[in-house]
């Protein structure tokens, strides 16, 4: 059931801006990364990170990403859950023989599997790019595939966050702005303390244990969906 | 064995502190076209919202073929077809993958789709996208989707909201149709009486939350009897006249009517008030439409 849900969900977005924001966001950060990287290919390839260039620009597209992710994923809940919002098709998908926690995971699931999307291209792009910039083939795909799947994965909680508000409030001007001043918070995150969510998906922590934030962050991730869920069932629907 | 398709018990939903719907006992037979009439703000939305579990009623219960909705509400809702108010529908995707959309979560077969859009007329238009169909056509495609699961009860929304003369008889003649040939049974909300009379076998009618007539299109029609006007230059005198010859006339201080119309009665009463030498002026039929009885029963606030 859930696989025919994600199906039709699938179907909704399609000849939607979406897709284009799906490879805006990491065409953007790797684009950036290509810039940071031209303009000062000198400094940055023959000092700074000289002895591991592709360590170097892998830490650069992370720091990038990472902000770009809380901000993407805001508007992507917008937009996810603005199909139905439009002209009010919940009623018409919840008179449906499918269960509420199925349709709101649903939502979840699909932003999730967008966002997953965008993180692999993150991770392709920035592979071309090092490969252009010279770096060789020698490429450290365990730290790669780390730096860019551990923040997906720590990240999750404010996925389920913004696809709760936005599936709740038919004015997304609400989610939008939480999920906006979320991203600024989590870029002066590393202030607080290792509790603060918004830090997570740095990966950075007392212990300098990447998991750990991954580990909050799935386990989080993962009471915000139910409390959403909890909130979904029981709601009625306009 | 029950013989209600669609039973509510008590039902009533608190909305914003007071009872939005109040006490609700609807009864829908197999095979009824059920016109489910009141003016606007009666309740007939919030009613059918919880039909469909869009709504947790505050009190009551919801049977649907006999089953209790809380408890199997997705049995029931695979064979009830809706459309709510307005149409549904995704504005950037063409007729044929919004009911692509419903029918992966329906699972039907693939060929219901242009079935469906058979039905309702719109195969013409299927390829484009719906944002640029007409109010007309956008309720169509509402009923399609209502329709794309093969429904054994349909539950319909004021359907031709907005729609003009004749897109409403159209709509008319194909929920007509419907139980005749697919043997779906219909719950129809409307706050025009004219509009579902010619359509509906029964009639449920809702004003302020609670049911105040609830019976087949006959008997509501036994209401609508005509009555005889006669205008004297005595009323009074006359009236008392034709008391005593034992005729069945009524004085209200300013008209003289008859209730029982028979040709025979009529004559009688004309012919003794020629002969007691009263100026006869008019003697009319007064017909009280079903839409009079309409808004008489829902307390004059009806329709317009
Ligand atoms: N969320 C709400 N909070 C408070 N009152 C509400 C709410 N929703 C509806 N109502 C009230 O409930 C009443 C019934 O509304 P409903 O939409 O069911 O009427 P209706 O019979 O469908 O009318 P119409 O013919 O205009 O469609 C209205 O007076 C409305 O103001
Ligand atoms: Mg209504």
């Amino acid at each position: 059931m859930s696989l025919r849900i994600l199906s039709a969900e699938l179907l909704k977005i399609r000849r939607k801006f979406i897709w284009f924001l799906i490879f805006l966001g990491p065409i953007g950060v790797v684009g950036l990364q290509a810039v940071n990287f031209g303009l000062r290919y000198d400094y940055l390839v023959g000092k700074v990170y000289r002895d591991d260039l592709w360590g170097g620009l892998i830490e650069n597209v992370t720091i990038l990403m990472v902000p770009t992710l809380f901000i993407g994923l805001a508007i992507l809940a917008s937009m996810v859950a603005g199909i139905e919002h439009q002209t009010n098709s919940w009623k018409q998908t919840l008179a449906l023989p499918v269960t509420r926690t199925q349709v709101f995971t649903g939502k979840f699931l699909l932003n999730l599997l967008l966002l997953l999307v965008s993180t692999t291209l993150v991770a392709a792009g920035t592979i071309v790019l090092g490969i252009v910039l010279g770096f060789g083939t020698g490429i450290p795909y365990g730290v790669l595939l780390k730096a860019c799947y551990y923040p997906f994965l720590a990240i999750v909680p404010f996925i389920a966050l913004q696809n709760w508000l936005s599936v709740t409030f038919q004015n997304q001007a609400f989610p939008l702005t939480v999920g906006i001043a979320g991203m600024v918070v989590s870029m002066f995150s590393i202030r607080f303390g290792d509790w603060f969510p918004w830090k997570w998906p740095y990966l950075i922590n007392a212990a300098k244990e990447p998991l750990y934030s991954v580990a909050c962050g799935l386990a989080f991730g993962l009471v915000v969906l139910a409390a959403g869920l909890a909130h979904f069932v029981r709601k009625d629907v306009k | 064995m029950n013989e209600w398709i669609l039973e509510t018990n008590g039902l009533s939903k608190q909305l914003g502190g007071r009872a939005v719907v109040n006490q609700l006992n609807l009864q829908v037979k197999q095979g009824d076209i059920y016109g489910f009439l009141g003016p606007n703000g009666a309740g007939k939305t919030t009613t059918i919202r919880m039909l469909l579990g869009l709504a947790k009623p505050s009190v009551g219960s919801i049977r649907i073929f006999g089953k209790d909705l809380r408890k199997e509400r997705l049995s029931i809702l695979r064979k009830v077809g809706s459309l709510v108010e307005y149409p549904s529908y995704y504005g950037h995707l063409n007729a044929i993958d919004n009911l692509e959309t419903v029918r992966r979560l329906l699972d039907v077969p693939r060929s219901r789709i242009s079935e469906v859009l058979e039905i309702v007329r719109l195969t013409k238009d299927a390829k484009r996208a719906v944002k640029g169909y007409s109010l007309g056509m956008k309720q169509r495609l509402g009923i399609a989707t209502a329709l794309l699961g093969q429904p054994d009860l349909l539950i319909l929304d004021e359907p031709t909201n907005g729609l003009d003369p004749a897109g409403i008889q159209e709509i008319r003649e194909l929920i007509k149709s419907m139980p005749r040939e697919h043997g779906v049974t219909i719950l129809i909300s409307s706050h025009l009486l004219a509009e579902i009379e010619q359509m509906a076998t029964r009639v449920g009618i809702i004003t302020k939350g609670q049911m105040i007539f609830q019976d087949s299109i006959e008997a509501l029609r036994r209401q609508a009897k005509p009555t005889i006007r006669i205008s004297v230059s005595r009323p009074e005198e006359a009236w008392r006249m034709l008391l005593a010859k034992g005729l069945p006339v009524d004085w209200d201080q300013t008209r003289l009517t008859v209730g029982e119309v028979s040709d025979r009665t009529v004559a009688s009463i004309v012919a003794a008030l020629v002969q007691q030498d009263h100026d006869v002026y008019r003697v009319e039929e007064e017909r009280v439409s079903l839409e009079d009885i309409f808004l008489e029963i829902t307390g004059g606030e009806g329709s317009l």
